[in-house]
């Protein structure tokens, strides 16, 4: 079974690393995972779009996604645009990075929808406003297709010392502290 | 091909770090290069390992691409293992070092990371840079994933340095679609890939330039001397083909991967239909296969992953008999009906075997060869097939010139 | 008079320590400039030196012909547009491995100046271990005389023709060799064939000085033929070119530049070029411009060497 994830951000989230960070945690439980960036010139602050693609079989494929089974919304000031559910597979999961579920968000595929407050406990916890570990911890619990521990491993090849201690945390609380609701 | 992803060395990592980090295993003494877009990363990857100690090579940060070429070229004949890296308009930039060091035999190896060139600023993927300098003389590789990103880098200094071959590899793979994927790749222990590139110690040592010795690089050739050196070229040319089966599978051998040299088929033996392809493209080719085979498509892939020299035995071989090939080009010939692979390939159509062409233009510019338009392109190769009346060409992502009758 | 003229000769001739590498009769030109210079080097510095030439008048003979060769040194052949990257990659190697080596690269001014200014410039800010020469015959010679960045005001070549419109090159020549010493490589100098043992130290001194980076050794080379020169005058065309500052010789260690010979009295430099064919056509206002020219750049380097003199540049630790 093939996973097939959009990611929707900002440039200086580290919207690209999220999808990095889970291929990768996907390769430590003998799966196999491919991520890549939408092709553009990336800004910092302009929408960015990455794609993961994540299997338990090798994935061939070598095309951006155009029918995501999960979309992660790392930019909640897009959580309602057109493009974000463009595709979308029935019964498929939206993972939101917001304050709290504010019930607005309906879409006739959307079957779940977990939310979880990635800056505010990346604040907390690096004190600065880039969620993407959050929401790899997050992704892990709502997609319940990777357990938290190969995700805490991956996270030692982007990060060392304290940041890589930091960032463990907000993995481990996005795992911990996401919400899901079933719509 | 994937990896199985078991081992602890499976490292989820980028096209371009897949190729920095073979160029560091392979152990260079002097590497030359300039970043572009989207090569950078190779070059910054590999300048890390500089500072860090873990690459002790002579890194020269030239000012430019003409340079990097020039200088790798010079090491290269004065007895140094070298790497260089480029893309596109660096390519371009480097042309009359390209030729000379192929015409020089420097045994240089090369990334390009496939970006296009033509005057319409591009910074998107595509192979007209490959295109534009396929008969400078130098082995053109072409890698489909991250993985065959680094074993084709390792592979080519075993063909590059082979006394009997003597001649300078350029590894291609597709800017975007591979310099910036992330996947997993299996990555050998430097003593398992010192072990796989001894093999050259062993051979007689080629002639270099040193010091003091009465010897002399760059004669000016004219007339019988000039030929004897360019034949000798195509020659050598010729020899690496079955050198690269052999160093496949010498390969296969030692790191337990094997792609089957300078074609890989996949799903042909009962084929009717193939498509012919390279690069990142065949990923998604293979992918589409495995649903139309469910619904009995009796379709086949050609990866053609090593196109110069040309391999058109291994070609008429592999499809030779086939009742319709569809050829996928990424890049342009003009004046010709198809692209430029396509034309090459007709060249050889009376060998097989009342086979029918078609060619499909698609994935320049970086126009996402998607699913659907394979779909498209083994249906119409399919139509072919069947005898219906089927373009010769086929732009599959642009269906606005296939009505455009050149008005403009 | 000729008990000291004797003298002077003696001494030129105590730098020539090594053979002459290269056989009689080459295929250059009569009274080349390029030719005295190319055998002088190799009998001043060794004949264990690897020399690159690109497509030029050196070419034929330092790069030989099919299994032909007119030397019996080592050498690159390289393209004009990498001279200096090719040099490059052979002293890189050459460090990798622990081979001593002395890479002389010696090309024109249409490579050093023009074409392959790029790289020049490339080799000069990495500091690369091995000694540039450029010899200036102020033109593309080889191809048949066009004008190059070195070709003064007012000469006719076949691309800067007299005309009845244009008459000759109307714009100024660039100053190679200063263009090099503001970067304060580890040595930089002027020379030319009537200053034989000036240009003799200074080889001597770029050999010692590339041990710590790049040399670059501008070196003035008349060309008979493109210029309109009797053959015979190829010495006197350098003597005069000193002696009306057209040519000044310098040195420059480490960027500190220093005046090799000073001209106390320079003369005209109309001197100089009533010489040759190719500024016949210049009237006095012509001659004027270049005068002003010549004047401007002496100007210049005097002021440059005061100038670093009195900023008492720090001494570099190698030193």
């Amino acid at each position: 079974m093939m996973s097939e994830v959009r990611f929707h951000g900002r440039g200086g989230q580290g919207v690209v690393t999220t999808s990095k960070i889970l291929a990768n945690a996907f390769a430590r439980t003998g799966q196999f995972g491919a991520s890549f960036p939408m092709f553009g010139f990336e800004r910092r602050g302009a929408p960015v779009t990455a794609f993961g693609r994540f299997s338990d079989k090798p994935v061939k494929e070598k095309t951006q996604i155009y029918n995501p089974n999960i979309l992660v919304v790392l930019d909640p000031s897009q959580k309602n645009s057109p493009a974000v559910f463009d595709g979308l597979l029935p019964g498929g999961m939206l993972l939101l990075n917001d304050k709290k579920n504010q019930g607005d968000i309906r879409h006739e595929n959307l079957k779940k929808l977990a939310v979880v407050d990635a800056n505010r406990i990346a604040m907390e916890e690096i004190g600065l406003p880039i969620p993407n570990t959050v929401v790899v911890g997050a992704f892990a619990r709502m997609s319940g297709l990777l357990d938290i521990e190969p995700v805490l491993e991956a996270l030692a090849d982007y990060f060392s010392g304290k940041k890589l201690d930091a960032n463990k945390v907000c993995a481990r609380r996005g795992f911990e502290e996401v919400t899901t609701v079933d719509l | 091909m994937n990896t199985t992803a078991t081992s602890s060395r499976v490292k989820v990592i980028t096209g371009n770090a897949a190729a920095a980090i073979a160029a560091k295993l392979a152990r260079p003494d002097v590497v030359a290069a300039y970043p572009i877009t989207p090569q950078t990363e190779v070059i910054e990857q590999i300048s890390s390992f500089h500072a860090s100690g873990e690459m002790d090579c002579e890194l020269i940060t030239v000012e430019g691409e003409n340079s990097a070429m020039n200088a790798v070229m010079a090491a290269s004949l004065a007895g140094a293992r070298v790497f260089t890296a480029s893309s596109s308009w660096g390519l371009v930039f480097m042309y009359d070092a390209v030729l000379a060091t192929a015409g020089a035999r420097a045994p240089v190896v090369m990334v390009n990371v496939n970006r296009e060139t033509p005057g319409i600023i591009a910074v998107s993927s595509g192979q007209q840079d490959m295109i534009s300098t396929r008969d400078a003389g130098w082995i053109f590789l072409i890698a489909e994933n991250c993985q065959e990103i680094l074993d084709l880098v390792l592979q080519s200094y075993r063909l590059a340095e082979d006394y009997d071959i003597q001649l300078p590899v350029m590894v291609h793979y597709d800017g975007f679609f591979l310099s910036y994927l992330s996947e997993g790749v299996e990555i050998p222990e430097q003593e398992t890939v010192d072990r796989f590139l001894s093999v050259l110690e062993s051979q007689p040592r080629r002639t270099v330039l040193r010091p003091g010795e009465k010897l002399g690089v760059g004669t000016h050739g004219i007339l019988g001397g000039y030929m004897e050196l360019r034949h000798k070229h195509v020659t050598a040319m010729e020899r690496s083909k079955a050198k690269f089966e052999a160093i496949d599978k010498e390969f296969a051998d030692i790191f337990g991967r094997t792609y089957g040299g300078q074609l890989e088929e996949y799903r042909t033996d009962d084929a009717d239909m193939v498509l012919v392809g390279s690069g990142s493209m065949c990923g998604t080719i293979k992918s589409v296969i495995d649903d139309q085979r469910e619904k009995g498509v009796r379709i086949g892939l050609v990866k053609i992953r090593m196109y110069r020299p040309f391999p058109h035995q291994a070609l008429v071989k592999a499809l030779k008999g086939k009742k319709a090939i569809g050829v996928v080009d990424r890049s342009l010939a003009f004046g010709f009906d198809g692209g430029p692979i396509y034309t090459e390939l007709k060249a050889f159509e009376t060998r097989l075997g009342g086979a029918k062409l078609v060619s499909f233009i698609d994935g320049i510019a970086n126009t996402d060869i998607t699913k659907t338009n394979v779909i498209q392109m083994i249906q119409l190769t399919a139509d072919l097939a069947d005898g219906k009346d089927v373009p010769e060409v086929t732009w599959v992502s642009y269906p606005e010139a296939n009505t455009d009758k050149g008005e403009k | 008079m000729a008990e000291k003229k004797k003298g002077r000769l003696t001494k030129v001739l105590d730098y020539l320590k090594y053979d002459d590498p290269f056989s009689k009769g080459v295929a250059f030109c009569p009274g080349c400039g390029l030719e005295l210079l190319l055998r002088f080097i190799p009998r001043v510095l060794g004949n264990d030196i690897i020399i690159t030439g690109t497509p030029s008048c050196s070419a034929p003979v330092l790069l030989g012909q099919n299994k032909q060769s007119w030397h019996t040194l080592s050498y690159f052949g390289t393209l004009m547009t990498g001279a200096a990257a090719n040099a490059t990659g052979l002293v890189r190697y050459y460090k990798k491995a622990g081979i001593e080596n002395t890479v002389v690269c010696f090309n024109g001014d249409g490579t050093a100046n023009d074409i392959g200014f790029g790289n020049l410039s490339g080799a000069a800010e990495r500091n690369e271990p091995f000694i540039y020469i450029c010899y200036d015959n102020e033109g593309y010679m080889n191809t048949g005389i066009q004008k190059s960045g070195t070709t003064p005001y007012g000469a006719t070549t076949t691309t800067t023709p007299f005309g009845t419109v244009h008459r000759g090159k109307n714009l100024r020549r660039m100053n190679l060799g200063l263009k090099m010493a503001m970067n304060k490589i580890p040595y930089t100098a002027t020379a030319t064939l009537s200053d034989l043992e000036d240009l003799a130290k200074k080889l001597l001194k770029a050999k010692k000085a590339k041990e710590r980076g790049f040399c670059f050794l501008h070196v003035f080379a008349p060309c008979p033929t493109g210029w309109g020169a009797d053959p015979a005058d190829t010495i006197e065309i350098c003597r005069q070119a000193v002696k009306t500052n057209y040519f000044p010789l310098w040195e420059a260690e480490n960027g500190k530049i220093r005046m090799t010979k000073t001209v106390k009295k320079p003369k005209p430099v109309s001197d100089y070029t009533k010489m040759m064919k190719k500024f016949n056509h210049m009237t006095e206002e012509d001659i004027a411009i270049l005068q002003e020219d010549v004047e401007y750049e002496c100007c210049l380097l005097g002021g440059l060497s005061v100038l670093e003199a009195e900023c008492r540049l720090p001494v570099s630790a190698d030193d």
